[in-house]
C-alpha cells in the first residue's frame, strides 16, 4: 500500500508541483484564488496548450519541431488577410488557415525525410523561410479590426466557459486518443522509442513521421486562430516564441527529448505550471524578468529531479539484481 | 628464451559456462602468437583477463617475472599490454597525430607540433604516408588501423594485443598492417593475433595455440603445421547430443530467391522447403545479415527474383514482408527487436497491430487474447504482461521478439543469431520451438554463428563468404572442417 502510494506520488509529481504553486500563490494573495483568475489563466493559457500537443507528437516521435513560432506567424498572417483584404468568408478563412498549416508541417515533414537530417536542424532552416514568408505576406503591417464573429473563438464564451477553453479540451482528448487508442498511436511511440525495429516491424516510418508534423502544423494552425482570434489583431510577429514555451511545459511535463515516452495529460500540466507562475508572479508584484528566471529554475529543478529518481531507481534494481544472483 | 607473459592455470566461469578451464598459455618477447579458436572457444574472455577487463576466479599472470592474480585496465597499461579491438576506437573529428597523443600532456597547453613529431616519428617506422594534421574521418580504413596501431606503441607498450585486424581491411590493406607487425617484432614488441582467417595466422605468426570451449588444445609452430591439422584441433569433438533435432522437411517449396544482388551481396539463389529448417554459415561479414534484410524488403536489392510458394512477389518494404508471410527475428534484440521501454503486451501486438484494430481502434481486448496466447506458447516467464520488456531477461526478451514475429503468422521465418547472449536454458526453449514451428511446415532460415546449433538443428547448410555462396551441405555431408573450410573461402 505504501508502496503503491510513493509509486503515485512520483508518477504525478508535476501534478503535486501545479497545486502547490496554486497554493502558494492563493496563501500569498488570495486574490489568486478566485473564479476569474483561474478563467484567465485556462483563456491564456489555452492556444499554448493546443501548440505544445502538437510539439508533442512530434517529440514523441522522437523529432522537433523549432518552427512552430513561424507557423503560427505564418497561419495567423494569411487567415486575417484572406479576411480583410479579400473578403473571404470567415469560416473558409479558418480552413484556409489550418490548411495552411498542415501544409507547413508536410513541408517540415518532407524535407526530414528526403534529407535524412534531424528534424531539429531542418527546423530552423524551415524556420527561417517561414519567418521570411510571412513578413513578405503581410508586408510588415498590422491586421486589424477583425470581425466580431471571429474573434469569438479566442474571445467569446459558451455560458460560463470560455470557447478558446473548450477547443483546448476537444484537442486534448483527441490527441489522447489518436496516441493511446489508435495503432497509429503506437506507431508513434515505436518510431520515437526504436525507429529500426519499428521499421522492422513493418512500419512505414518515413509516412508516419510524415503525418506527425502534419498533425502538428495543424493543431499548430488551430493555436494561432485561437491567438489571432483573442488578440484582435494580427502581424508577423505573433506567434514566434511560443515554439520555446511549448518545448519548456513539453519537457516538464514528461515528454522525452530522445522521444518515445510522454502523455499529453502531463503536456496540459506543464503548460498550466507555466501560466499559474508568470500570473500569479505578476499578482504578487513581480515583473517579466523574474518570471524568466523562475520558469527556468522550475523547469532545471523538475528535469534534474526526474533523472535523479530516474537513476537512483536504476542503482536499486541493479543492487537488487545483484543479491539475487 | 624467457616468456614476457605467461597465464597458469586461469579460470574464468559464468552462470552455467565455463569460458576459461585452466588455461595455461606463455608468450615470449618479440613473438606473432596467434590464438585460434571457434566463436566461444574462450578468445575473447583471455584477452579481457590479459587487459583487466575482467577478473579470473582462479590462476596467476606472470608478466616479465612478477606474478598478479588479475589485472585491471589500469595496471595492464602500466605494464605495457595495449589492445586493439575490432572496431575502432578512434575520435573521427580529431587528427592523426591528436588521437594518437589522446590522453598525454606536453606542458599546460596542447602542443600540435610535439603532437606531430611524435605521430610522424612513428608513420616513418612504419614507412606509411600519412599526414599527423589530417583527421582521421578522411582516412581509409588501413590508414586507422596504423593510427590505431600507432597510438598503442606510442604508450611505450610490450604487449600488442590485435582482435581480428583484418575484418575492416581490404586484402592489400591486410598486407601493409602485416609490414607494420614485422616492424613491430623487430622492435621486440610481442603481439598476439586473434584471427578466423587461417592464411593470415600462416602469413604472419610465429606460433600457434588452438582454444576449445575455454581450454588450451595444443601450441604449435606454425611452420610445422598445416590447415587441415589446425582445423581438426580447432573442432576436435564430436557433436554434443543436445539438441531435440526433429526432422519435418516438405516437398513443396515454399521460398526460391534467384540471382540476389545488394547489400555487398552477388548473385544468391537457394530455395528453402516447407518445414525445412535451412542453415546459414559464415564469417562476420560474409553477408548473411544483408541477405535476410535483402529479402525481407528492409534494404533495397539491387536485382533478383522472390517466389513465394511458387509465385513471384515484389518485396519493396518490411511492410511487403509481413504481407507477404516473412518474418524476421533481427539479430540484435535490443536494438532492433523490440522495445524496451514498452510493456510485453504492448510489443506482442505490435507487428500485428493494425489487424488488431478496426478503423484504425486497436481492439484492446484482441491484444490481451493474443499476448497472452503467445506468452504461453513460448513460456515468457513474467509475473505480470504488463512488465516492462527493459526489465526481462535477455532470453525472455529473445522470446518477446519470437513472439511479435510469430503472432503475424508467417509462412517464413527467418532467425538471425536467435540464442546469442542468452541462457541454455531459454537456447532449449528456442530450439524446441524452431522443431515445432517446423513441423506446422513454417520454413526456417537459421544465421548462426554458432557451429554446433548450426550443425544441430539445420537440414541443410547454405555457406556464405564475401557475400556469395561458396558450398551447400545436406544433413548428411554435415562437416564443421568442411564448412570453415567454405567460408574462409579456401
Amino acid at each position: 500500500m505504501k508502496d503503491k502510494i510513493i509509486k503515485l506520488l512520483k508518477k504525478y509529481t508535476i501534478v503535486l508541483v501545479l497545486i502547490g504553486l496554486i497554493c502558494l500563490f492563493g496563501l500569498i494573495k488570495p486574490v489568486f484564488f478566485s473564479w476569474k483568475n483561474f478563467t484567465n489563466i485556462l483563456i491564456q493559457q489555452s492556444y499554448v496548450i493546443i501548440a505544445a500537443i502538437g510539439l508533442s507528437f512530434v517529440m514523441i516521435s522522437g523529432g522537433m519541431d523549432l518552427s512552430i513560432g513561424y507557423q503560427m506567424s505564418l497561419v495567423g498572417v494569411i487567415t486575417t488577410i484572406s479576411m480583410m483584404w479579400y473578403n473571404i468568408p470567415i469560416f473558409l478563412c479558418i480552413f484556409i488557415g489550418l490548411v495552411t498549416g498542415i501544409i507547413l508541417g508536410l513541408i517540415n515533414g518532407l524535407a526530414a525525410v528526403k534529407l535524412k537530417v534531424h528534424p531539429l536542424i531542418i527546423t530552423l532552416g524551415t524556420m527561417t523561410i517561414f519567418q521570411g514568408a510571412s513578413y513578405i505576406i503581410s508586408n510588415s503591417n498590422p491586421i486589424y479590426g477583425l470581425p466580431d464573429s471571429f474573434k469569438f473563438i479566442g474571445q467569446g464564451f459558451v455560458g460560463p466557459i470560455p470557447f478558446c477553453v473548450i477547443l483546448a479540451a476537444i484537442v486534448a482528448l483527441v490527441a489522447s486518443f489518436i496516441l493511446n487508442k489508435t495503432y497509429f498511436g503506437r506507431y508513434i511511440y515505436a518510431i520515437g522509442g526504436n525507429e529500426e525495429a519499428a521499421h522492422l516491424a513493418g512500419v512505414n516510418t518515413k509516412r508516419v513521421k510524415l503525418y506527425v508534423f502534419m498533425i502538428c502544423g495543424g493543431f499548430v494552425a488551430l493555436s494561432a486562430i485561437i491567438l489571432v482570434a483573442r488578440a484582435g489583431s494580427a502581424t508577423s510577429a505573433t506567434g514566434p516564441g511560443t515554439e520555446f514555451t511549448c518545448m519548456t511545459a513539453a519537457v516538464l511535463g514528461g515528454i522525452s527529448f530522445k522521444g518515445g515516452s510522454g502523455k499529453i495529460w502531463g503536456v496540459i500540466t506543464g503548460v498550466l505550471i507555466l501560466g499559474v507562475l508568470s500570473t500569479g508572479m505578476q499578482i504578487i508584484g513581480l515583473g517579466t524578468y523574474p518570471q524568466y528566471i523562475a520558469k527556468g529554475i522550475v523547469l532545471l529543478a523538475a528535469v534534474g529531479f526526474d533523472n535523479y529518481q530516474k537513476t537512483a531507481r536504476v542503482s536499486k534494481e541493479d543492487k537488487k539484481q545483484l543479491e539475487n544472483s | 628464451m624467457e616468456s614476457i607473459l605467461s597465464l597458469k592455470e586461469i579460470s574464468k566461469y559464468y552462470p552455467g559456462v565455463i569460458a576459461l578451464n585452466e588455461f595455461s598459455i606463455d608468450f615470449k618477447p618479440g613473438e606473432v602468437h596467434a590464438l585460434l579458436g571457434e566463436n566461444g572457444a574462450g578468445k575473447s574472455t583471455l584477452i579481457k583477463v590479459i587487459s583487466g577487463a575482467i577478473e579470473p576466479d582462479a590462476g596467476e599472470i606472470v608478466i616479465e617475472g612478477k606474478s598478479y592474480n588479475k589485472m585491471t585496465p589500469k595496471l595492464s597499461r602500466g605494464v605495457g599490454v595495449e589492445v586493439i579491438y575490432q572496431e575502432f576506437n578512434l575520435i573521427e573529428s580529431l587528427s592523426a597525430a591528436e588521437n594518437i597523443c589522446l590522453g598525454e600532456k606536453y606542458g599546460h597547453f596542447v602542443n600540435h607540433k610535439a603532437m606531430e613529431e611524435k605521430a610522424k616519428e612513428i608513420f616513418d617506422l612504419f614507412k606509411v604516408d600519412i599526414n599527423p594534421k589530417d583527421t582521421v574521418e578522411t582516412l581509409s580504413s588501413a590508414h586507422r588501423q596504423i593510427v590505431e596501431i600507432s597510438k598503442a606503441i606510442s604508450k611505450e607498450c610490450k604487449i600488442l594485443i590485435m582482435d581480428e585486424p583484418s575484418a575492416p581491411l581490404t586484402v592489400n590493406e591486410v598486407d601493409s598492417m602485416f609490414e607494420v607487425i614485422k616492424t613491430l617484432k623487430k622492435k621486440g614488441i610481442t603481439i598476439i593475433y586473434i584471427s578466423h582467417r587461417l592464411d593470415e595466422i600462416f602469413t604472419i605468426s610465429d606460433r600457434v595455440t588452438v582454444m576449445r570451449d575455454g581450454g588450451y588444445v595444443a601450441t604449435l609452430e606454425t611452420d610445422d603445421t598445416n590447415r587441415e591439422e589446425l582445423i581438426s584441433l580447432m573442432v576436435g569433438r564430436k557433436l554434443k547430443e543436445n539438441y531435440p533435432k526433429t526432422r519435418n522437411v516438405q516437398k513443396t517449396e515454399v521460398l526460391r530467391v534467384e540471382q540476389i544482388y545488394g547489400n555487398g551481396d552477388k548473385n544468391i539463389s537457394f530455395t528453402l522447403k516447407k518445414g525445412e529448417i535451412l542453415g546459414f554459415a559464415g564469417l562476420v561479414g560474409a553477408g548473411r545479415t544483408e541477405l535476410a534484410r535483402l529479402i525481407y524488403g528492409a534494404d533495397k536489392k539491387e536485382s533478383g527474383k522472390v517466389y513465394i510458394e511458387e509465385k513471384e512477389v515484389e518485396i519493396k518494404s518490411t511492410t511487403d514482408a509481413i504481407n507477404n508471410g516473412i518474418g524476421l527475428i533481427p539479430e540484435d534484440r535490443k536494438n532492433q527487436g523490440c522495445f524496451l521501454e514498452q510493456n510485453i503486451e504492448w510489443n506482442i501486438a505490435f507487428n500485428n497491430i493494425k489487424y488488431l484494430s478496426k478503423a484504425t481502434v486497436v481492439n484492446d481486448n484482441k491484444v490481451k487474447l493474443i499476448a497472452n496466447e503467445y506468452r504461453d506458447v513460448l513460456q515468457i516467464k513474467t509475473p505480470s504482461i504488463l512488465q516492462l520488456v527493459k526489465n526481462l531477461s535477455g532470453g525472455n526478451q529473445q522470446k518477446v521478439v519470437i513472439a511479435k514475429t510469430l503472432a503475424t503468422n508467417s509462412k517464413i521465418m527467418i532467425f538471425d543469431e536467435p540464442t546469442r547472449g542468452i541462457d541454455v536454458g531459454a537456447k532449449q526453449e528456442i530450439y524446441e520451438l524452431m522443431n515445432e514451428l517446423a513441423g506446422k511446415g513454417i520454413g526456417i532460415i537459421m544465421i548462426s554463428s554458432d557451429m554446433e546449433e548450426l550443425l544441430g538443428m539445420s537440414d541443410r547448410i547454405i555457406v556464405l563468404a564475401e557475400g556469395k555462396i561458396t558450398g551447400e551441405l545436406k544433413r548428411e555431408e554435415f562437416d564443421q572442417a568442411v564448412i570453415l573450410k567454405m567460408a574462409s573461402n579456401c
